[in-house]
């Protein structure tokens, strides 16, 4: 049992706006008051710390299997509790690909036995992510699977799209798509723009990513099927979505902190630091401010980390040779609350509050649709933020296995300070009870 | 002038007074070029690697021929014949430059920003880029300046066309970068299938017709031309490259009576120059030769210690 005392909470919806508690018990909310009070629970007084519905990442990238020397099920899931995350979605681009029922089980399982946020795997559209036939997307949505996507690549293949959102539709399994036309980013290393000119290094154009939004939101009318973009980086690719919704269309998208925070120019400025080598690339300031735009006008309905760990003999060369991939698990909370802050909060607490609750929880299958809110009966899952907190982020404390990151050394301002998954304390920065 | 340089990876921190002393320090630098006996002691005692991950000739004679006649110890360390072959990292082979006691690292590199990354990682040895993938080619640009400088004068003002595949040209992106810094106005031209997507983000004007650009032009500097372009379905064709944007007598006839006409070599005769604007009286491509060994001694001689 654990009672939090003296909070502000969000629910998912709306900020508090006296301090309340809340009791945790047996796993789920039990009771939000003011002057709760419960025999034998663990007591924090959290001195009007802000209390929320655990915080979700639909995309994450935990190397697992096939590659866990750059991450695992385990160092993913701590990195994530440490960044206050209590679920994450684990991109199915492994060695071998999740695209069966068994290796969904076994990272359910892998899951479970870390102890840290909750971890839910997508599986792939297509068999060894190949593009080519269908996986078995109902064995894979019975054994635990959230999402389908080829991350990574797109499904190029419009018919092959076509087929998996309509098979996937009664399936309460969403498609996932990684936006991007193959024939207009082969070998881009940066943005097509500024940075391309100036270092002759080929670019990824915008229209890379809108071509393949325009397509899928094509498809998704004609099959009446739900599709998620994810890590939209552009404003033309914004744009799209945003007309999709209002035609009404079941087209939802999510953007990265990354996006959010740093333009293409970094990449100059740090003189072609590997760290800001990312896909899709860093876009330009007009991106950047467009999805802002979008954030505050309901068009995004998650942020998510596209945390993509690597180790230092694929990270510490020079920016050609580096792959591509931003490692933020463990700072990204704090990367958006900084920004948002500095950039004179463009949008209300709340909304930013949606997007890592009651926005992505909305996207998730049914059973775990109610992790975006703190009614009586949600699980017990909750993130505290310090909005107050400044601190320098430091690789070398992560739990990832990641050691660059491009805010490494950064002052940033607005933490996480605790974590609790079904009632557990998974992670805690705050004194011991009292 | 107190130098502050230590590193060469790009000339976008240099300031123009700065350019101009450097020029100015060539001419001496070419002076001694010119003595019977070619050798001064100014960096003795000085190791210089040379290390080219990529193939070159005259840029790699030209850096070793300005260690020597300084003086200082020039070691060639080429990819093929050393570790980078093995699949050593480029940590790892820093870090062996560091462990040798290098007091300069001139780097040439199929990669951008691998000058970047070597003058990150080395705490003591200077770093040249003796060019970097797309990117720079910072020497190639203080040669054709001077080049530039002897043969007219005081740039300021002047106007300049550079011809050909931009988007794949590192010499291009630093002589933009150098010669915007002098005043001069640069005017590019080339299929746009050979453009950056963003020419205005560099500062410089593009017309597709390279008549336009030369006209009135006091430096024409053709750009090589790879027939990869053409294989990669740029262009349709050497030969309608050669028409269109190649350095031809009527081109070259358009732009001002005191018109230079340079190339950074090695060139393509027939492809992108004709063999007659090549050999030509306004060719000035064996100068740009020649003040490549100045500039590079300059270079040495600043950065390593001559003046402080």
């Amino acid at each position: 049992m654990i009672l939090l005392k003296n909070a502000t909470i969000f629910d998912g919806e709306n900020l508090g706006t006296a301090y309340e508690d809340l009791l945790l018990k047996d796993g789920v909310v039990a009771r939000r008051g003011t002057d709760l009070s419960a025999e034998g629970a663990e007591v924090f007084d959290l001195g009007g710390k802000l209390v929320c519905p655990g915080f979700i990442d639909l995309h994450v990238h935990f190397r697992d299997p096939g590659y866990e020397w750059r991450e695992n099920t385990e160092s993913g899931a701590r990195a994530a509790a440490g960044g206050g995350y209590t679920t994450v979605v684990t991109m199915p681009n492994t060695e071998p690909a999740v695209d069966n029922p068994v290796t969904v089980e076994y990272l359910v399982a892998r899951g479970k036995k870390a102890g840290a946020s909750r971890v839910l795997p997508a599986g792939c559209v297509s068999k060894g992510r190949q593009g080519k036939q269908l996986a078995e997307l109902a064995l894979m949505a019975e054994s635990g699977a959230v999402f389908f996507t080829d991350d990574g690549a797109p499904v190029s293949d419009a018919k092959l799209l076509k087929t998996a959102l309509l098979y996937s539709r009664d399936l309460d399994v969403r498609i996932m798509e990684h936006p991007e036309e193959p024939s207009l980013s082969a070998k881009s290393q940066v943005n097509e723009g500024a940075v391309s000119a100036a270092s002759g290094m080929k670019g990824c154009p915008a229209s890379a990513e809108v071509i393949d939004i325009q397509r899928g939101i094509i498809l998704s009318r004609e099959t009446d099927s739900p599709i998620h973009f994810t890590h939209v980086s552009t404003e033309l690719g914004i744009d799209a979505i945003r007309q999709a919704k209002k035609e009404g269309l079941p087209v939802t998208c999510d953007v990265t902190p990354h996006h959010l925070s740093l333009d293409e120019t970094y990449v100059l400025v740090s003189r072609f630091s590997s760290a800001y080598k990312v896909n899709p690339p860093l876009r330009a300031r007009k991106d950047v401010k467009a999805l802002w735009d979008a954030v505050a006008d309901g068009t995004v309905d998650a942020i998510v980390t596209d945390h993509a760990p690597y180790h230092l003999d694929d990270k510490d060369v020079p920016f050609q040779e580096a792959l591509s991939g931003i490692a933020s698990l463990e700072c990204s909370v704090a990367v958006v609350l900084d920004t948002w802050a500095k950039t004179g909060k463009p949008v209300p607490l709340e909304r930013l509050l949606e997007l890592f609750t009651s926005g992505p929880a909305a996207l998730l299958s049914r059973p775990w649709r109610s992790l975006g809110s703190l009614k009586e009966g949600a699980p017990g899952d909750v993130t505290v933020l310090d909005l107050e907190a400044i601190q320098r982020v430091d690789v070398n404390q992560w739990k990832s296995k990641a050691r660059v990151c491009p805010w490494d050394g950064e002052m940033l301002q607005g933490w996480p300070v605790m974590a609790l998954v079904e009632g557990r304390v998974v992670m805690n920065r705050l004194k011991d009870p009292e | 002038m107190e130098w502050r340089h230590k590193n060469l990876i790009t000339l976008e921190g240099w300031t123009r007074e700065e350019l101009g002393f450097f020029l100015d320090q060539t001419e001496y630098m070419e002076e001694l070029l010119n003595r019977p006996i070619k050798k001064v002691p100014a960096l003795r005692g000085k190791i210089v690697m040379n290390c080219f991950f990529e193939n070159s000739t005259r840029t790699r004679a030209s850096f070793e021929i300005a260690g020597k006649v300084l003086s200082a110890d020039v070691i060639n360390w080429s990819s093929s014949g050393s570790s980078a072959s093995k699949g050593e990292t480029l940590r790892d082979t820093v870090w062996t430059l560091e462990a040798m006691a290098a007091d300069a690292v001139v780097v040439r590199h199929g990669e951008v920003g691998v000058p970047d990354y070597l003058a990150k990682k080395l705490t003591k040895a200077s770093v040249f880029n003796a060019g970097d993938g797309t990117n720079g080619h910072p020497t190639q640009a203080l040669l054709d300046l001077y080049t530039a400088r002897q043969k007219l004068g005081n740039l300021e003002g002047a106007k300049m066309a550079i011809i050909g595949d931009v988007l794949h040209s590192r010499v291009a992106r630093s002589d933009i970068q150098a010669f915007r810094k002098m005043g001069v106005h640069v005017t590019l031209s080339g299929p746009a299938t050979l453009m950056p997507e963003n020419t205005a983000s560099l500062g410089v004007g593009y017309v597709s017709d390279a008549r336009e650009a030369a006209e009135g032009a006091d430096i024409l500097y053709f750009l090589r031309m790879q027939r990869e372009r053409q294989e990669d379905g740029l262009i349709p064709s050497i030969d309608e490259y050669h028409r269109r944007w190649g350095a031809t007598d009527s081109l070259v006839s358009l732009a001002s009576p005191r018109a230079v006409v340079m190339h950074p070599g090695p060139m393509n005769r027939g492809m992108e120059i004709a063999s007659s604007v090549a050999d030509g009286p306004r060719s000035v491509i064996l100068d740009q030769v020649r003040s490549g060994v100045a500039v590079r001694m300059a270079l040495l001689y600043l950065c390593l210690g001559g003046v402080r």
